[in-house]
């Protein structure tokens, strides 16, 4: 039987169902409980935990392995994985990626999960209609009253959140009108289109909409007995009820081993502590298409290591699934121990707009250093004057891809002048801008010097994480002073780095690029205007964008308003012929302007996976948001069975040989 | 003498206080507080942080008032044996110590009990027998223990017990036996994985501690005593124990203050390295993401060690070296 996966039909205009496999449990053909885990039959037989069917939703998800390339799998085994800080724990909720909707890792288009059906009208209005009967980790039953919970309890009570409602719920300052039209219907909406909220929802770090109520009521002041509450509090040394309800509620922390979840494996290990055991949720929501409950595996280990150690633990096999805390340079090594520690390396594709990029500081404090980071020509300069294909050979093998800070050929919107214009290495056109601009003066040493007699040297920001930034600005150090430009490297720390450039003090800072190099036209472009503090070219005009006003100043280049412009537009417009176009425009005024300058892009992500575990893709896209890592490939799919046999060199380098 | 000891132990209240007041003080140094830490790390997750959400996180953490009031409520806490909250895992700073201590404690001592085992014989031998191939050749392994960083020998020692022993890499046990009960296997796996951090913490102490008993001991072998003891027909070897390794041994029992916070500490690079369940991780932690009371702690922590070993190394001294009196005043 095939399950009617992907079904996005348009009702009528502007009005979006996304609808997930309506196939019942009952109608797979399969005998309930032949199919119950080995791990859970003690408890099951015994009456302490219910009947498969029992646990799952009269519509359970059904998952068409074969559809996604995939193997049937098995029942059981644990997941060893190593990550660095304790606070990893929350990597459990980003691969497990329960959402309310999530993205098909095929198409990049938003599949639902937990709900059942999402209906969106003119993405003005989101209807979530859930699974009759889905339970909650502990048993107990998801309803909207756990969304209930959470937009009266939680976003609007004044101690909980003292600032109000979480400000991406707000859409120019107007909150949702929330309404509970059954136990199984919640609607948000707005008076104004909404593009963003479904993809937050579907987000690495996602947007949740509800909470376990029935858990965190005995935190709550106006649902707990008062004694019992305070109580509580005491014994927990929280200075009131407020702050110990945000402790207990950790959703996306997931330290919290009480709090009930809808995520594949449930927390069980307190911490503090070195190795985090998640065991799976006897009430997750998946079936695959032989009726079998999903997870497959039993249990994930995170073993806690000092960050460093990472790539040698997975060396030595000590990891059956590891991408976090390895780069591109641990690769030769990875592969060299590929024999003894029994797994293999993958090279998946990663999502960034660059790997690395710099950032000149368009309000900066010093007004003569200003006008020439205003100036396009400046900033063309400083780009042509980069040879991204020296970078790419010393550093990368040659085998990143070299040119601006834009999206990748990935994406569907795609030209290649995106990323060529102003990128080739062209150290005359950049000594003619240069020269153009009026700063022909040079001083004894070559470099050129500003109007004001000081000569034009530029200091380069790094957060101080990694010396891979140093070495490629040391590369650049040689082109740049080519043309007249003296650089300088100055390492500081995250928060101090960050603070620098929000008071203007940074000229010029190198980061990573666009978050997002793959959008479609539905992807919001934000990162292309200035809306974000965190813009580090722009950061007053992004943090007037986000304080509304309140803080910073207005942009005041013609191009940054366009592009801010651009970007309102394309949050109202409907169809995906409109945000094509809108997106082009921004892109195209983007490239033009040269506001970040990129210098490489595509490095790839080794991915090591043990031979024993299945259904981990050969090929696969490594992005924090959209992506989660592993999320979208679905890791309650994977499998621990019989060794494979080793995947053909061809394959495995496939994505090396297409840069070559 | 118990007058003296009386005297002793209450001129470190208020040196404690004096240090506590300066750890305080050095914590607070840095730019930004623990919410500067938590603000960077919402905000790069994409969430976005307005003034007023960052004022209620601050008055929720008691950050917003005045520094001293925030070392009042710390002090006095910790008289009480209450070392504070920390933000970062928002647990009492004694659960997430935990028996990182005791752990740090093991590591330690038998650190120590490397150091001493295998520089003792080394440096009475090379005292004995200066300028010898002997000599000579101990001298240049000592040197080159000395001069290898650390960290690199750590990954060299990790990299061969993992191939040649099989033994997991980082940590002081296997994985499955974390948080695990106390067993045989525990034990032994705990015992499997020390001698990695001890022989690389203790390399470039038993050079240090080599070079400087070789020294000592020689100036003791050169004095008329010794001479005339030889003279009169006593062993060499009981020549040799009776009095001039005694001298020698003074300043390492003076060193011992120093040596326990310096062990705590000096440990911490090795144990990041290795990714050891021990307290140096879990300090340099506090201090980048400026965990104040858990930082702070573990700051205390150290420095009552410090004031303890010094006493204990000045009664160990006394007691050992006759001539040497408590107290300027007594001894006349």
């Amino acid at each position: 039987m095939k399950a009617v996966s992907r079904l996005i039909r348009t009702l009528l205009p502007g009005q979006a169902v996304y609808a997930g496999a309506l196939v019942t449990a009952a109608m797979l053909g399969t005998p309930a409980g032949a199919a119950e885990p080995p791990v859970l039959a003690d408890r099951v037989g015994s009456g302490a935990l219910p009947e498969m069917a029992a646990r799952l939703p009269t519509e359970p998800l059904v998952v068409d392995l074969a559809d996604e390339n995939k193997e049937p799998g098995s029942y059981g085994g644990t997941l060893e994985m190593v990550m660095g800080r304790a606070k990893d724990s929350r990597q459990m909720v980003v691969y497990g990626y329960a959402r309310l909707l999530g993205y098909d890792p095929a198409t990049f288009e938003l599949q639902p999960d937990l709900a059942a059906e999402v209906i969106v009208d003119a993405n003005r209005s989101f209807t979530f209609v859930l699974r009759e009967g889905h339970r909650w980790s502990d048993g107990a039953p998801f309803t909207a009253e756990d969304f209930r919970y959470f937009w009266e309890d939680v976003a609007n009570n004044e101690e909980l959140s003292p600032t109000g409602p979480p400000s991406s719920l707000l859409v120019n300052g107007e909150a949702p009108l929330v309404e509970i039209l059954s136990s199984t219907r919640v609607r948000y909406s707005w008076t104004q289109p909404n593009p963003d909220f479904l993809p937050k929802l579907a987000g690495a770090r996602p947007l949740y909409l509800y909470r376990p109520a029935h858990y965190l009521k005995r935190y709550h002041t106006r649902y707990a007995d008062q004694d019992e509450l305070k109580a509580h509090v005491e014994e927990a040394q929280a200075r009131s009820w407020a702050q110990l309800h945000n402790r207990a509620d950790n959703m996306y922390k997931f330290d919290n081993p009480t709090l009930p979840t809808l995520q594949p494996w449930r927390a069980t290990t307190k911490p503090p502590s070195n190795r985090f055991v998640f065991e799976r949720n006897p009430y997750y929501h998946k079936v695959d298409s032989t009726g079998r409950q999903l997870p497959y595996i039993d249990k994930v280990v995170f073993q806690i290591a000092s960050s460093g150690l990472i790539p040698a633990k997975t060396g030595a096999g000590e990891s059956s699934l590891q991408a976090r805390y390895l780069s591109f340079d641990d690769y030769t090594f990875l592969r060299q121990g590929e024999e003894r520690g029994g797994y293999e390396t993958y090279l998946w594709r990663t999502a960034k707009g660059a790997h690395v990029a710099l950032y000149p500081n368009l309000n900066i404090e010093d007004p003569e250093w200003r006008a020439l980071m205003r100036d396009v020509r400046f900033r063309r300069a400083l780009s042509l004057a980069v040879n991204r294909r020296e970078i790419n050979e010393v550093i990368y093998f040659g085998l990143a891809l070299g040119g601006n800070n834009t999206i990748l050929p990935d994406s569907p919107l795609y030209r290649a002048e995106y990323r060529d214009r102003w990128a080739a290495f062209n150290l005359e056109a950049a000594n003619r801008l240069l020269d153009e601009i009026g700063l022909t003066e040079r001083n004894d040493q070559g470099i050129r010097l500003l109007p004001d007699g000081r000569p034009a040297e530029i200091i380069v920001e790094t957060a101080g994480e990694s010396t891979e930034e140093t070495d490629l600005l040391e590369l650049l150090h040689d082109t740049w002073a080519r043309a007249g430009i003296k650089l300088y490297t100055r390492p500081s720390e995250r928060t101090v780095f960050r603070n620098r450039i929000f008071a203007g003090q940074t000229m010029m800072a190198v980061w990573f690029g666009l978050e997002n190099g793959v959008p479609s036209a539905n992807s919001s472009p934000s990162e292309f205007a200035p809306t974000a503090q965190t813009q580090y070219m722009w950061p007053r005009w992004g943090q007037y964008y986000q304080t509304k006003g309140k803080a910073g100043e207005a942009p005041d280049l013609p191009e940054a308003t366009e592009l801010l412009s651009l970007y309102d537009e394309w949050r109202g417009s409907q169809s995906v012929a409109g945000r094509t176009e809108i997106w082009h425009r921004m892109l195209k005024i983007w490239t033009d302007q040269v506001y970040t300058i990129g210098l490489v892009a595509g490095v790839l992500q080794p991915v090591v996976v043990d031979l024993e575990l299945h259904n981990v893709p050969v090929q696969g896209v490594y992005n924090w948001d959209p992506g989660a890592h592993f999320g979208i490939y679905r890791p309650d799919t994977f499998f621990l069975g019989p060794a494979r046999p080793r995947t053909s060199e061809e394959v495995l380098t496939a994505a090396v040989r297409d840069r070559r | 003498m118990i007058d003296y000891l009386a005297r002793r132990l209450l001129i470190m209240v208020p040196t404690l206080v004096a240090i506590s007041i300066i750890t305080f003080i050095i914590i607070q140094l840095p730019p930004g507080d623990y919410l500067s830490t938590l603000i960077a790390e919402m905000e790069s997750q994409g969430e976005a942080v307005d003034q007023a959400k960052i004022d209620a996180l601050r008055s929720q953490y008691g950050l917003d008032k005045p520094y001293w009031q925030q070392y009042v409520v710390w002090a006095f806490g910790m008289l009480q044996g209450d070392f504070g909250y920390s933000f970062e895992y928002q647990l009492p700073v004694t659960d997430v110590v935990g028996d990182r201590v005791a752990l740090t404690i093991v590591l330690n001592f038998t650190t120590i009990f490397f150091i001493y085992l295998v520089s003792f014989p080394i440096g009475i031998y090379s005292a004995t027998h200066q300028y010898s191939v002997g000599d000579y050749s101990l001298t240049f392994i000592g040197f080159l223990g000395l001069a290898t960083p650390n960290f690199l020998l750590a990954l060299i020692l990790l990299y061969f017990a993992n191939v040649w022993f099989g033994t997991s890499i980082g940590g002081l046990m296997d994985p499955s036996y974390i948080d695990q009960p106390w067993t045989w296997g525990k034990i032994l796996s705990v015992l499997e994985h020390l001698w990695v951090p001890v022989v690389v913490i203790g390399t470039a102490g038993t050079a240090a501690m080599i070079r400087r008993l070789r020294a000592n001991l020689l100036d003791e072998l050169q004095k008329q005593y010794v001479i005339t003891a030889r003279a009169k027909g006593l062993p060499p070897f009981r020549a040799l124990m009776k009095y001039p390794l005694r001298m020698a041994l003074n300043p390492f029992i003076a060193d011992i203050g120093n040596m326990l916070p310096q062990v705590v500490s000096g440990s911490a690079v090795v144990a990041m390295v290795l990714s050891l369940p021990t307290t140096g991780p879990m300090l340099i932690g506090a201090l980048q993401s400026q965990d104040m009371y858990l930082a702070g702690s573990f700051l205390m922590f150290l420095a009552i060690l410090t004031v303890f070993g010094m006493l204990l190394s000045d009664l160990a001294l006394a007691w050992l070296d006759p001539r040497i009196r408590l107290g300027g005043g007594t001894a006349r």
